[in-house]
């Protein structure tokens, strides 16, 4: 250990030349430990992935008789069924032992479709904002790889896709994994390179889709599986003997920890605090309440007036500024909503979003005209009256 | 899947957003004229694809 001190001559150092505590902090100049020798991107927010831990469910925490494209129950997941296939998307406590994850998702097939028709697919796929991911460089020399790391598990044996899909440059490249034991938590890692002929566009529309295929017919693998960047093509997308997960109503597939890195490396999950988590989910969907708080005469909505004597009239601000001025989700039935004004109430079924800039993406504003009646002038409150009742925001890409 | 689309109309008779309804669900969109929100580009996406939009004029 002599020449710990001076400079060094050109030599191997071995592990053991280096005994515990010999480089203290106070040996190292400032800032001479560098990203660059670190084994991953180690900035906060490394993670691409918003929810990967499943964490946020605020569409509800099991969705029955999934069987569209749609964002069914996890927050920034999206469902694509194209399908004849019936699923319930869940959130589950069932979770890899010993790595701090309190929730999975899960996938339960309550319909099955064991002969697929060569259009079908089955996607659980994430969205990414664009802007979100400039400093990956796409479509330069420079390109950086990402690494994908996930824990997953399935009755269901075999092979399965998955992949990363630019929409801007219509470009794909797709990998796959193997669930090797059945019912048993896999964590599965896999790096793609970075797409130095691809196009990310700096905007708030989707710039990439990372997605994991559960089945699809023949239309989606009579290509080459795209091992590398190429040009989309769907028959390009599967893997050989990908499994149908959706052949037998005793199928189920679980999924959690998804993380999405810069770099060749996959660190540890990211976990972060529930309320950040929460937040980032509501750029893209916001509600008035969560679905498992509705109720008859139950959860307070927004304040309300009267307009005109026909006219109610409701406005607010979002929490955070969402992607894109949201779209009002909402369910719609008799007496769904109640407003309450001058010691009285009076229901109704169901709202319309004023647009053209009254609603953007950092406020709204919307009406009933169709079931109120009262005094022009006349405040109020709206509340839910009905167990099925919601009112969501929806920015979703 | 998509199953009604109506054009709302505000206070000033003006059109400001699509009432739309879904096949075999309670759920009701309404949806602003704005290129970046995906349900948006799904109703130009069903327009082209032949489906209709009801337009029952402003009149509030």
């Amino acid at each position: 250990m002599s020449y710990i001190g001076s400079k060094p001559a050109d030599a191997v150092l071995e592990t053991d030349d280096i005994t515990d505590g010999v480089i203290t902090t106070s040996k190292l100049a400032d800032n001479s430990v560098t990203t660059a020798k670190t084994s991953y991107f180690d900035a906060p927010f490394r993670n691409i992935i918003i929810n990967g831990d499943y964490s946020i469910f605020q569409r509800g925490d099991t969705v029955t008789g999934v069987t569209d494209q749609v964002y069914s129950a996890p927050d920034r997941w999206k469902t694509q069924i194209f399908s004849t296939a019936v699923f319930t998307i869940s959130k589950s406590t069932d979770v890899p032992s010993g790595q701090g994850f309190a929730s999975s998702c899960k996938w339960d097939c309550t319909t099955a479709n064991a002969s697929p028709s060569a259009t079908t697919f089955m996607i659980h796929e994430q969205r990414i904002e664009g802007q979100n991911i400039q400093y990956l460089e796409y479509g330069t020399s420079s390109a950086k790889s990402l690494t994908a790391s996930f824990w997953v598990k399935s009755n269901k044996t075999g092979a399965y896709t998955v992949g990363l899909y630019s929409v801007d440059g219509s470009r794909h490249i797709e990998s796959s994994y193997t669930i090797s034991t059945a019912n048993t938590w896999e964590k599965k890692i896999i790096t793609f390179a970075g797409d130095t002929a691809g196009t990310i566009n700096n905007d708030n529309g989707e710039g990439l889709r990372l997605w994991f295929h559960l089945g699809a017919g023949s239309n989606w693998s009579s290509g080459t599986h795209a091992t590398t960047w190429s040009d989309y093509a769907q028959a390009d997308v599967l893997v050989d003997n990908q499994v149908n997960l959706a052949d037998s109503t005793s199928n189920e597939w679980l999924v959690t920890g998804v993380q999405l890195e810069a770099g060749t490396t996959a660190s540890d999950f990211e976990f972060l605090p529930y309320d950040v988590n929460l937040r980032r989910c509501y750029r893209y969907y916001w509600g008035w309440w969560d679905k498992a708080d509705a109720g008859v005469n139950a959860t307070a909505g927004g304040l309300a007036v009267m307009y005109t004597s026909a006219i109610l009239y409701v406005s607010g601000f979002f929490p955070v500024t969402m992607r894109a001025t949201p779209s009002l989700d909402q369910a719609s039935g008799t007496n769904y909503y109640t407003f309450y004004r001058n010691g009285a109430a009076d229901n109704f079924d169901d709202f319309t979003l004023q647009g053209s800039g009254r609603t953007n993406k950092n406020g709204y504003e919307m009406n009933n005209s169709t079931d109120i009646s009262g005094t022009a002038g006349q405040a109020g409150f709206i509340r839910c009256n009905n167990v099925n009742a919601y009112i969501f925001f929806d920015a979703e890409l | 899947m998509i199953d009604t689309v109506t054009k709302n109309y505000g206070i000033d008779n003006e059109f400001v957003s699509y009432q739309v309804t879904y096949v075999n669900s309670n759920r009701v969109k309404s949806v602003p004229l704005d290129e970046a929100n995906t349900d948006y580009q799904a109703i130009q996406e069903w327009i082209a694809e032949g489906g209709v939009v009801i337009d029952n004029g402003g009149g509030e």
